[in-house]
């Protein structure tokens, strides 16, 4: 593994570790669908992990929330094995679960609901996650009458709504136009900057990984394993449409393009 | 789902005259009509009753006052008949729905003794609750049991593990599960059990009735048939008829209530601007 290292990120290695991929293998029977990867995540770091479709991108969100286990090698999770669900990540997967019964306003509540926050303090919550991905005034509709960018963030909202301190992200923007896009990534960076909380986050887009992250990995093709790290050296706080104008940003994306191997 | 195909004339005779409602009542007023003449002119009366002699003979039920209370006997058997058989029902076929293993293990016994024709069993039962209202209820019961637990058991098995296993990563506990994704998940299989469970609980308090009672519209049934007054029966028919489709209406209230997210209707605000 290739990795691009700055004098900042010095800095985060000094923090204790949030997650940990010691030599892990994931296979479905006979299909060897990721690793060996070997991967530390910092607390409060952003990490962004880019890589073909199948590489195992979801797989590795999969093994720290604990929904897999893998075929070898060892997950921790704040320093311990992740054994079963881990309910303390705020886990936004590729597919959204919203619940059909309930409103937009009802599928936010829900994980309050389950971490009996007090009714009035969960109000509160509800409504600022809502305000944080744009969907105000439709606290009353139900997930069929949304659009699919528009369920997509009410999934999000609804992990954003009980401040978890570890965020693992599957795409989540991958159903939104540019603006909308855009704002949530000036929320996530906002959310990154008040509460400290760590990022794993997956994408497709390169353009997208490098605004927010201070590391990108990008994966082989599968099986995949890390193939470079890239550390962002990009000033803090940051600016999006700024940061993505300078000339230190084109060099990244050629460098992390060049690694894709799209051809 | 109702489908709304406004025309564009909502008043007027004419419209009033096409209506379906309108037809509806046409179809039941000839029906009615026909039912007397045929009674009158081909000298029927022994066989199929008419319109008119029901409707006296309903009249002279109600002055005796025992409508009421036959009324009363068959209500109170056959809704705790469907309370009784919707909790076991739905109980029994929530567990064996949601421990995999043990549905697996039990169900083909489950299946064997639903096969039973349950009408044969109301003399058993008879012997067991003697000819009180007993009987009548836990016959109903056994009756409604049956497919409630089926379509809990089916309803509860097709609870999509993906969105289980979400809600245990947002933080639910088993009780969570159950309540707010698993019963929720299953309602519309258990709502239509109720519905389909509803005439059976009536069908079990009139056959126990029919076995052995002193009293309901199942006995009034019963004894205008020992005097060969058709009029009689045809009347208790009739009332049959009524409190099932009371009944129904009810349940479709309940329904309606449930399953509101699943129409879609109801505005919703348009996309604030930012
Ligand atoms: N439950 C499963 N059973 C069998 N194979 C699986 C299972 N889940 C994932 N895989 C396989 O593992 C590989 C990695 O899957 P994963 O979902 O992690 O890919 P990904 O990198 O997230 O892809 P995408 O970008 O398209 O979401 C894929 O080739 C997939 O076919
Ligand atoms: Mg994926």
């Amino acid at each position: 593994m290739e990795q691009i290292r700055s004098a900042t990120a010095a800095a985060v290695i000094c923090r204790q570790l949030a997650i940990s991929f010691d030599e892990v293998v994931v296979k479905f029977g006979d299909f060897h669908a990721m690793g060996p990867t070997s991967l530390d995540v910092r607390h409060g770091e952003f990490l962004a992990i880019v890589g073909p479709s199948g590489c195992g991108k979801s797989t590795l969100l999969n093994l720290v929330a604990g929904t897999l286990v893998p075929s070898s090698g060892a997950v921790a999770y704040k320093g311990n094995g992740v054994a079963g669900i881990n309910h303390d990540v705020g886990y936004v997967t590729q597919k959204n679960y919203c619940l059909p019964w309930r409103t937009v306003e009802g599928n936010v509540r829900l994980p309050l609901e389950f971490r009996n926050v007090p009714p009035a303090d969960a109000r509160e919550q509800v409504r600022d996650a809502l305000a944080m991905v744009g969907l105000l005034g439709f606290e009353k509709a139900y997930p069929k009458q949304l659009s699919g960018g528009m369920q997509q963030r009410v999934a999000i909202a609804r992990t954003l709504a009980y401040r978890p301190s570890v965020y693992l992200m599957d795409e989540p923007f991958g159903s939104l136009d540019a603006q909308l896009r855009t704002r949530m990534h000036e929320e996530l960076l906002k959310i990154w900057q008040e509460t400290g909380a760590t990022f794993v986050f997956v994408t497709h887009d390169l353009q997208e990984a490098i605004t927010l992250a201070d590391r990108v990995v990008v994966m082989s093709k599968r099986p995949g394993i890390p193939k470079l790290v890239v550390d962002i050296d990009l000033p803090r706080p940051r600016d999006i449409i700024d940061i993505q104008a300078s000339p230190a940003f084109g060099a990244y994306f050629k460098t992390l393009w060049a690694a894709l191997d799209v051809h | 789902m109702a489908i709304d195909n406004r025309q564009p004339a909502r008043h007027g005779w004419r419209f009033f005259v096409g209506s379906n409602t309108f037809l509806q009542v046409l179809v039941g007023i000839v029906g009615l009509a026909f039912w007397e003449a045929a009674s009158r002119s081909f000298d029927l009366d022994f066989w199929i009753s008419s319109p008119t002699a029901v409707a006296t003979e309903l009249v002279r039920w109600e002055r005796s006052g025992h409508l009421w209370v036959d009324l009363r006997v068959t209500m109170t058997e056959a809704s705790l008949g469907f309370i009784v058989g919707c909790i076991a029902g739905g109980f029994t076929g929530f567990v064996l729905g949601w421990t995999q293993r043990l549905g697996d293990i039990l169900e083909p016994y489950i299946v064997a003794l639903y096969s039973i024709p349950k009408i044969a069993l109301a003399p058993l039962f008879v012997l067991w609750l003697g000819i009180g209202v007993t009987n009548k209820v836990m016959f109903a019961a056994m009756l409604v049991f049956f497919i409630v637990f089926f379509t809990t058991y089916r309803g509860v098995r097709s609870v999509d593990r993906e969105l289980v296993q979400n809600a245990w990563l947002l933080g639910a506990n088993r009780w969570d599960i159950w309540t707010k994704i698993a019963i929720p998940y299953s309602a519309v299989w258990m709502l239509t059990g109720l519905r389909i469970a509803l005439p059976d609980a009536l069908i079990g308090a009139i056959v126990g009735e029919f076995v052995a009672s002193d009293a309901g519209v199942g006995y009034r049934i019963k004894e205008a048939t020992a005097f060969v007054n058709t009029a009689g029966v045809f009347a208790g028919l009739f009332v049959l008829l009524l409190i099932s489709l009371c009944l129904l209406s009810l349940l479709k209230l309940i329904e309606n209530r449930t399953l509101r997210w699943q129409a879609g209707d109801g505005a919703i605000a348009t996309e604030p601007g930012h």
